[in-house]
């Protein structure tokens, strides 16, 4: 369980995250979206201890993280980065070790497990992930998809209660989403806490739960994808839906799972914020 | 490069070489060129020092000496001007093949090797070899009592040929006065040199003694061999000034003159003859052979210590600059100025003669100090320019996994930036190789030393410089092979 209070961040005399309060319960899969600049990015960065924050707080299970410089915060923040996972938009897979190597990093050097166990448990996550075939693989010699894949699988291995997810559609192919949906259903089955930032509203509502709208670093609105996509309440919403509309009247023959349409309305929305 | 490019390299160096060498010979007759010059162009070195020729410290850029004055009368002599010409003294002889100037006048002595290579004119100049010693060290009686220690001397001297045939170990310098102040700090056991070098720059220093004379010698002018007219120019103007007391009159003005110089005075033809007459055909024998591979060596065990100081200092300032605290990064950032914008000869000199009083290493030691010290900086910036061109984002995955900062940078970072650096750093060691012949001014004799050593002693600079060349590539090449794999083994990932 991931809890946030009040949680504020200025950058530069501006506020990204205007007193956010948000819980991710296991089990679920929460999509964040909005428009960019909105404070996506931001929110997540913070929730696995990535960025620091001004006031408030975040709690995971027993462990709380303060406001504060992060070098100050170093028990606090390792304890919560080895309870929540972190998959990068560009995965940043460790350029000089293999698939395998990527994944027994962690387990064996911060978790303290011998070579074999750590080997073990890369082994059957690569297996959980489906690259057993790739194990002896370097990074730069598998696919996006495949990549991603390995970056799952490493984030796994410190066996997190919650995996954070940066745009995860975004540098797949189009057929490429549909295997990912499935992967992440079956990690949320085995419960855990899925918080993902994304503009694939399509993708969002086919995984997610619960959708939170971010906006000016508020959350503007929250409910399942049903509700905020086909109900919203507030009229920010409703025009940033509305531009997905029409998106979604133009593409001939509608959107297909995981086509990434949005992005064509969106220049900037692939961009990080 | 693969084997054969190596020897097709080597076969144009050497088609190089010999078009040099034959370009140098086409060159009009002695005297005449003189004459029609109007001037007698003398190399010498102003590093030598009182009395010799050296800068007037007075009036900057003219020399004065007597053998500036020396000069001036020949020319005078001959009815043409003097000029000097500035080379370094131990490859006058060289210098003067190749037509760098017409004649060498400085100190230098009347050797069988160089009598064999060169034309001398009659002696101005009788000399005494004196031996001298500390003070507290009365183990040190003469020659004799030298046998198989420490003497230093000036490389390729008449003292350098008599410490050889008496089995003593020679230790060459470049300089007048650094043999001295290796006595004083106990690096060498005894210095012998020439009367002159000692009473200026020997006999002044409180702490040593003179053991005696062992041996006398005469300076004359080297000229070039096809310049006999100039030679015999030069005796006859000798013969002149010498008769006409002018000779004496100036070695009076510097303090050197003594009976024996009447010698000079009453000097004949046949006496020239007879000095002369001892001349030794040198060749490259099997001993030299050896010390050119025990020279290798030292090469290579000067470089691969300095290079194991260098990296783990440069990966210490590397540190410091990138993760320190801003004081120690600035620190660090000040080193690395400093010893990268400064010569690293200068660096060597400071260390071994600058910081004599302080700080008492042997050469090896000191040449192993100054080019580690100088090379860490180099290694600094190579592995900072590694760290850097690891993307942001290893290090924020590595963070986001839990690593600690440290545990990140070792396991997940630094690996990367070794990859990334390696290249450089071979670069670094191979020209580290190369620069670890400058360590010959603290007396170390390393390959080039050997191979100049030897050079003037088989009168020939091309055979010792190809085995030089050779010894050189033997060494760095497979050291290039070496980082070469290790690339492409780091490549895949």
């Amino acid at each position: 369980m991931i809890e946030v209070k009040d949680l504020c961040k200025r950058y530069d005399g501006r506020a990204v995250l205007d007193g956010i309060n948000a819980s991710f319960a296991p089990g679920e899969v929460v999509a964040l979206v909005g428009p960019s600049g909105g404070g996506k990015s931001t929110l997540l960065r913070c929730l696995n201890g990535l960025e620091p924050f001004d006031s408030g707080s975040i709690r995971v299970g027993d462990d709380v993280l303060e406001p504060g410089a992060l070098r100050a915060r170093g028990t606090q923040v390792s304890n919560i980065r080895r309870r929540v996972g972190f998959v990068f938009q560009q995965w940043h897979l460790f350029a000089h070790r293999t698939a395998l190597g990527n994944i027994t990093e962690a387990p064996r050097y911060v978790r303290g497990l011998d070579a074999k166990a750590a080997m073990a448990l890369g082994r059957a996550l690569l297996e959980k992930v489906g690259l057993s075939h790739r194990e002896g693989a370097y990074p730069s010699e598998l696919s996006g998809g495949e990549q991603q894949r390995v970056a799952i699988a490493r984030a796994l291995a410190m066996e997190p209660e919650a995996l954070l997810l940066d745009e995860p559609t975004s540098a797949l192919d189009p057929e490429r989403v549909g295997e990912l949906v499935e992967l992440l259903s079956r990690l949320r089955d085995d419960g855990l806490a899925l918080v993902t930032v994304t503009h694939e509203m399509r993708f969002a509502r086919e995984l997610c739960s619960r959708m939170l709208v971010l906006h000016g670093g508020r959350i503007l609105e929250e409910g399942t994808p049903a509700q905020v996509l086909e109900r919203p309440r507030h009229e920010r919403t409703r025009a940033f839906l509305g531009l997905e509309r029409v998106v979604r009247q133009e593409a001939p023959g509608g959107l297909e799972p995981g086509t990434t349409a949005v992005a064509t309305v969106f220049p900037a929305a692939t961009a990080r914020e | 490069m693969n084997v054969s490019g190596v020897w097709r390299g080597a076969g144009a160096l050497l088609a190089l070489s010999v078009l040099m060498t034959s370009c140098v010979q086409r060159r009009e007759v002695g005297l005449e060129r003189v004459r029609k010059a109007g001037e007698l162009r003398w190399g010498a070195d102003a590093q030598g020092g009182e009395p010799y020729a050296m800068e007037d410290p007075d009036v900057p850029g003219r020399m004065r000496g007597f053998e500036v004055e020396l000069a001036d009368a020949l020319a005078r002599e001959l009815g043409v001007r003097a000029r000097f010409v500035q080379n370094d003294w131990s490859s006058l002889i060289p210098s003067l093949e190749r037509g760098s100037f017409d004649v060498a006048l400085n100190g230098i002595e009347i050797t069988p090797a160089r009598s064999g290579r060169i034309l001398f004119t009659r002696p101005y100049f009788i000399f005494q070899l004196r031996l001298m010693a500390r003070r507290d060290d009365d183990t040190v009686t003469g020659l004799a009592s030298l046998r198989g220690r420490r003497v230093g001397t000036l490389a390729n001297s008449q003292a350098w040929d008599l410490l050889q045939r008496e089995g003593i170990h020679a230790v060459p310098y470049e300089g007048v006065e650094e043999p001295y102040i290796d006595l004083e700090q106990g690096r060498v056991d005894a210095v012998l040199m020439d009367d002159l070098i000692a009473q200026r720059y020997g006999q002044p220093r409180a702490v040593l003694r003179v053991v005696g004379d062992v041996g006398e010698g005469y300076y004359a002018i080297a000229v070039r061999p096809g310049d006999e007219d100039l030679r015999a120019a030069l005796d006859v103007a000798l013969g002149h000034i010498a008769r006409s007391g002018e000779l004496r009159q100036i070695f009076a003005r510097w303090n050197i003159d003594s009976a024996a110089q009447q010698r000079m005075v009453e000097w004949s033809d046949a006496q020239t003859r007879e000095v002369l007459a001892q001349t030794q055909t040198p060749h490259l024998g099997w001993a030299q052979w050896v010390m050119f591979l025990q020279a290798a060596l030292v090469t290579l065990v000067v470089s691969v210590l300095a290079m194991a100081l260098a990296v783990p200092l440069g990966v210490g300032l590397a540190l410091a600059r990138l993760f320190g605290p801003r004081w120690l990064g600035r620190l660090a950032s000040v080193y690395v100025e400093l010893f990268r914008g400064t010569p690293v000869l200068l660096q060597l000199y400071v260390l071994y003669y600058g910081l004599a009083g302080v700080l008492r290493l042997d050469a090896l030691s000191a040449a192993v100090l100054g080019l580690g010290l100088n090379y860490a900086a180099y290694e600094a910036e190579v592995y900072r320019a590694g760290v850097l061109a690891v993307p942001r984002g290893q290090m924020e995955a590595a963070l986001a996994l839990g690593m600690s900062t440290p545990l990140a940078l070792r396991r997940v970072v630094f690996p990367q930036a070794f990859r990334v650096a390696l290249p450089s750093a071979t670069n670094d060691f191979i020209a580290l190789l190369k620069d670890s012949s400058l360590v010959s001014v603290i007396s170390v004799v390393e390959l080039t030393k050997r191979m100049t050593i030897t050079a003037v002693d088989v009168r020939g600079w091309l055979l010792p410089g190809a085995l030089c060349a050779a010894l050189y590539l033997a060494m760095s090449y497979p050291l290039a092979l070496l980082a070469r794999r290790l690339e492409a083994r780091l490549e895949r990932g």
